[in-house]
């Protein structure tokens, strides 16, 4: 009975000192400095591979092609900022909606499909997009890519700020906002639904799940997320071009991998694997850069094989082995 | 006679991307891995061919053949010691171990080769073979030649010999095969080292048009796999056939469509035949 007691207060005692010590952070920190920029990129990309969780983890459908959205979110609303002087926060909104619409119409014919071809289909899509960027210049700029408009006062309807402590919390919401998100649908009948699909689609469609409405609607949120990301990410780093906005290694690959790492199809997945993956490229960058372009990369490309080749379910998984073997 | 010419264009591109093409639908076929790295071999035959010619003065036609061995080898090694480890694994761990295979591919060439452009100097380079108001370039012509005869030996190694037989029986029923004898696990390696070294030969034989660079694989990964789900994956006939088609779709295209256009036209076959025909235009998969 008495370790009973001590786990219905362990979890909320945990919960309240991570937050204490998540929003202390920052200040603890240079407000400009290199450390609070990893943290808030490592909540961006943990919010990142959350959505991408909803529709890889739940539903199993491996995207390549989740730069797509990324960019799409970016291109949304840094192209409004210039042209229209749009507040970059209604961009916010404008970026989910174009991501989600463009989600919705690319789950059309793609959700049929199953393992590899999935990956096929959405792999290819964010080629195109980055192709069709890289050489529609009137429009996008081409291979030199889109600058946020500088202003020297920013201030917060323009989503720019002196210190870095904003980004961080803006990071943070994001973070916090996919996570409720994958987790209210995990728990509601959508989220069932997913997983019978996952399991079985024949026999799901057979007791009645609407398998076009199910997969549209997941398709829809996750793109929608992503695409907010890519608005959060631009105004972030003020600049970005057609092969890093849609890059396929270090977007749409680097996402599922994060959620590999940290386990697919779990609520902590994306934060477990982002704190492991970001720290340790941070890394590799500061010490093997110097020796050379690709030799970072290189090693990311390494840590993925012998990721899948130990154990594909992930970190969780892993130590649960481990800790089995141990008797603990 | 534009059109005409665009599809004559077509059609000498085209025999290339079925024979790069091959060996992707071929590992799918046998294996059903979608070798996510295919295009990186391309990449590997190429540089293999340009210093066959920067250091020995080989003709990239004849560099290929290189390329194809060193291919072989690499790929009877990542059979061995790599794919065959996930073979039972989850769809996913497949995925991403070809994925981890083409980022390793692409940063080994970023480091060994550096990122400027390779190209050759051939001395027919500049010729051009002409008949009745058609005009054929001559490292086309040779390339898609030399496609021909590769695509005649996989065709000859795969339907008249008993290995090609124990391939294909192996591609139909694992088990049946493993009871006549058929050791499954070498059939795969070979099945995927000759694919890889087939792509690799391909990389050969275009270099004298084209230039080597550590992107050149993500230029192809996206055509090779358009060339492929035309024609149903595992489909070794359509691939050829899917290879001559995105030729020709994408030499017309570009009569009527501007350059910005002409992925997005390779893209809407691609998605269009994956959702309508996911078993390919050709029909019946024999893999």
């Amino acid at each position: 009975m008495k370790s009973n007691n001590l786990n219905t207060y362990a979890k909320p005692s945990v919960i309240l000192l991570a937050s204490v010590l998540v929003c202390l952070a920052p200040f603890c920190v240079s407000d400009q400095g290199y450390a609070i920029r990893v943290f808030t990129l490592l909540f961006l990309f943990a919010s990142m591979a959350q959505s991408w969780n909803i529709v890889g983890g739940l539903a199993n459908q491996i995207s390549l092609g989740h730069a797509a959205f990324f960019g799409l979110g970016a291109y949304t609303s840094t192209l409004l900022l210039i042209h229209f002087a749009l507040s970059p926060w209604l961009g916010f909104l404008a970026g989910m909606s174009v991501a989600g619409l463009t989600g919705a119409l690319l789950s059309l014919p793609t959700m049929r499909l199953r393992g590899h071809y999935f990956a096929l289909a959405t792999l290819a899509f964010a080629e195109v997009l980055r192709s069709i960027a890289n050489t529609w210049s009137s429009l996008t700029g081409g291979p030199v890519g889109l600058s946020v408009p500088f202003s020297a006062e920013g201030g917060l309807a323009l989503m720019q700020f002196k210190s870095g402590v904003p980004f961080y919390f803006i990071m943070l919401a994001m973070f916090i906002l996919s996570t409720f998100i994958y987790k209210q649908i995990s728990q509601r009948k959508i989220g069932y639904e997913l997983r019978a699909l996952k399991a079985n689609p024949a026999s799901a469609q057979a007791i009645g799940i609407n398998v076009t409405k199910t997969k549209i609607l997941a398709s829809i949120i996750s793109a929608s997320l992503m695409g907010g990301c890519g608005v959060l990410f631009v105004q972030f780093n003020f600049f970005f071009d057609p092969d890093s906005i849609f890059s396929l290694v270090s977007i749409s690959i680097r996402v599922a991998l994060i959620c590999i790492i940290g386990g697919i199809g779990t609520v902590w997945g994306p934060l477990i694997g982002a704190c492991f993956l970001l720290p340790l490229e941070e890394v590799f960058n500061s010490t093997l850069s110097a020796k050379g372009a690709g030799i970072s990369q290189l090693a990311y490309g390494l840590i993925l094989i012998a990721i899948i080749l130990v154990e594909p379910r992930g970190l969780q998984a892993l130590f649960g082995r481990i800790s089995k073997k141990l008797g603990i | 006679m534009a059109l005409i010419q665009a599809i004559l264009d077509g059609l000498m591109l085209g025999g290339v991307y079925s024979v790069i093409s091959i060996g992707l639908t071929l590992v799918f076929g046998v294996i059903s891995i979608v070798n996510f790295a295919q295009a990186q071999f391309l990449m590997i035959g190429m540089y293999v061919a340009y210093y066959a010619w920067a250091v020995f003065g080989i003709d990239p036609i004849f560099g290929a053949l290189l390329s194809f061995a060193v291919a072989f080898v690499i790929g009877y090694l990542t059979q061995q010691f790599l794919i065959s480890k996930v073979l039972k694994a989850p769809e996913v761990a497949q995925i991403f171990l070809t994925v981890g295979l083409l980022i390793v591919l692409d940063n080994l060439a970023l480091i060994l080769f550096g990122s400027e452009f390779k190209s050759v100097q051939t001395p027919y380079q500049n010729e051009s073979i002409e008949f009745g108001g058609l005009i054929v370039s001559a490292p086309y012509a040779i390339s898609f030649c030399a496609s021909v005869v590769a695509g005649l030996g996989v065709w000859w190694l795969l339907a008249r010999t008993w290995w090609g037989r124990t391939v294909r029986a192996t591609s139909q029923d694992r088990m049946a095969a493993q009871l006549i004898g058929v050791n499954p696990e070498k059939i795969y390696r070979i099945t995927f080292a000759l694919g890889v070294a087939l792509t690799a030969f391909g990389g050969g034989i275009i270099l004298p048009y084209l230039t080597a660079s550590p992107s050149v694989g993500e230029q192809f990964g996206v055509l090779m796999f358009t060339v492929v789900v035309l024609g149903g994956l595992g489909n070794v006939m359509g691939a050829v056939i899917g290879g001559l088609a995105v030729g020709v779709i994408q030499s017309v295209s570009s009569l009527f469509l501007p350059i910005q256009l002409q992925n997005l036209t390779l893209f809407c076959v691609f998605i269009l035949t994956l959702a309508l025909k996911p078993e390919g235009l050709i029909g019946r998969r024999t893999g």
